[in-house]
């Protein structure tokens, strides 16, 4: 079998809650002892390949975020590894990561930079992404000036065409209006078509079950069921009872 | 170790552009915008010329010693020429420190190369006081004219900036993590100034203090620029300034990429 795109080996993510800014301060230096630890995630082992569309689902706190974090590299597992092979498009908060001086264009290379693109290459998509944003002479404006549904637009279109390898998406992404809603979702399908590997995020069995053929069921920050979408969702529904 | 240079590879540009971004976001939305960046330091200055040469009536000149005679300086000029460095230094210390937490939103958001955002915070300062050379060379050809000996700018200038900016990336993730550590940085900031011959000549002390003055590098910067637009002297010429300044730079290079490694994933977790 081919190599997965995304391997979770053994990741345990433990967050330190300091009591105080004495422990914070002291955290500098050295360990803290007694200070309070937060089990995020336990023992995940995840394989997913190229091509699967994979629901995430769990209550709040399950460990979902911080799983799809680790996904992005926003966080680190604190023991265990992670592999990523390949770009990944995160739907998840769009508006972060612009600089509000820069204008939209000079955001779309400030982005670019940060997903790893090269000049050439952002060159290429600079004209889709300001085509699909539908942002006009506002491009080389800077983004403080932008509405929300603005800088949201730009966030999205900058992320969907950017060819990633994985497209992360949150269930509860709102991106403005209802005609700019459907074209979202139609970019996002015809992605998908493309055979990209497809994370998607969610508290209900909506969505999942129109999107995923694979879905994982957390609480606790263990990984309950990896599977089929139905059993999945049945189980989570059978907790909530 | 080493992943702040990793950091560093194929972001020059963007290092560029957030830099500029940075000073527009100093100066953008005020009356006379960049003009800020001269005017507030110029008062700061005559604040200080003010209170020597009014209040304390240190009118008249300054005599420092090079290569044994005395030679007399005007005392404004003298301030100007070490109040250029002391004002990147001070800039870079307290923007710098703080420079991780008030971006958090790239450390906690988006994957991003976080070590940069130091080294564009300094760098904006940098432009500023690259600015401010200017001027105050104007003034230092009126009064003195040109020497060669200027050209030193170039070996302290460039060097100025990067101790600066190893000194932030080991005290960014720091403030990041704890406040208390940011306060530590800025009371301390408050008294060095004192500490720091910018206003009289820490050669002139009386040992020991002279020989203990050696060990505050913003010394070594400052007399360094009176050395290239004042005293003609080269910066080689006191070597055991040069080489104490010369390991501090290596000890705290040192440090700031250890301790950005070590403090680098807590980072998300805890801002």
């Amino acid at each position: 079998m081919e190599n997965p795109i995304i391997t979770f080996d053994n990741v345990t993510k433990e967050y330190t809650l300091y009591k105080n800014d004495h422990q914070r301060f002291v955290s500098l230096f050295k360990e803290v002892k007694g200070a309070k630890k937060h089990l995020a995630l336990k023992d995940v082992n995840l394989k997913i390949y190229k091509g699967e569309a994979v629901g995430i689902i769990g209550a709040n706190g399950a460990g979902k975020s911080t799983l799809l974090k680790m996904i992005t590299g926003v966080t680190f597992p604190t023991s265990g590894n992670v592999t990523v092979n390949g770009k990944v498009a995160a739907l998840l908060e769009l508006t972060a990561g612009f600089s509000a001086q820069m204008t939209g264009r000079e955001n779309i290379y400030l982005k670019g930079y940060i997903l790893g693109l090269t000049d050439e290459y952002i060159k290429q998509i600079e004209e889709r992404v300001i085509e699909f944003a539908e942002l006009g002479d506002y491009i080389d404006q800077p983004v403080r000036t932008y509405s929300s549904g603005m800088r949201m637009r730009l966030g999205f279109a900058i992320n969907v065409n950017i060819d990633p390898d994985i497209l992360v998406i949150d269930e509860a992404l709102s991106v403005g209006d209802a005609s700019f809603k459907k074209k979202c979702k139609e970019k996002i399908a015809e992605i998908m078509k493309k055979g990209i590997t497809v994370l998607y995020v969610s508290h209900s069995k909506d969505g999942i079950q129109e999107i995923c053929n694979r879905a994982i069921y957390l609480n606790k920050g263990c990984v309950m069921y990896d599977g089929d979408v139905s059993t999945a969702v049945q189980m989570y529904n059978d907790r909530k009872k | 170790m080493f992943s702040i240079f990793k950091e560093h590879r194929h972001f020059g540009k963007q290092i560029l552009l957030l830099a500029k971004d940075e000073l527009l976001k100093t100066y953008k939305g005020a009356l006379v915008g960049p003009l800020w960046a001269v005017i507030k330091p110029a008062f700061t200055l005559f604040v200080y010329w003010f209170a020597f040469s009014v209040g304390l009536k240190k009118t008249g000149d300054i005599e420092v010693l090079i290569h044994g005679n005395n030679l007399e300086f005007d005392r404004f000029l003298f301030m100007l020429v070490g109040f250029i460095p002391w004002f990147f230094i001070q800039d870079s210390i307290l923007m710098g420190s703080k420079s991780i937490r008030v971006n958090s939103q790239f450390v906690t958001k988006v994957s991003f190369p976080v070590s940069t955002i130091p080294t564009y915070t300094v760098l904006s300062r940098l432009y500023v006081s690259l600015f401010l050379s200017a001027i105050m060379y104007i003034y230092v050809l009126f009064n003195q004219g040109a020497s060669l000996y200027n050209l030193q700018f170039f070996f302290y200038c460039p060097f100025m900036f990067v101790f600066f900016l190893v000194f932030a990336w080991s005290t960014a993730p720091m403030s990041a993590i704890s406040r208390d550590f940011e306060n530590a940085v800025i009371s301390i900031m408050a008294g060095v100034f004192w500490f720091s011959g910018i206003v009289y000549n820490s050669y002139d002390l009386p040992e020991p203090l002279k020989t203990i003055m050696l060990f505050n590098p913003i010394n070594f910067f400052v007399n360094g620029y009176r050395n290239a637009f004042l005293y003609d002297r080269m910066f080689f010429e006191y070597k055991t300034e040069l080489v104490i300044v010369l390991a501090e730079f290596i000890v705290l290079l040192f440090f700031g990429l250890f301790n950005y490694s070590r403090l680098r994933k807590k980072l998300p977790d805890v801002m």
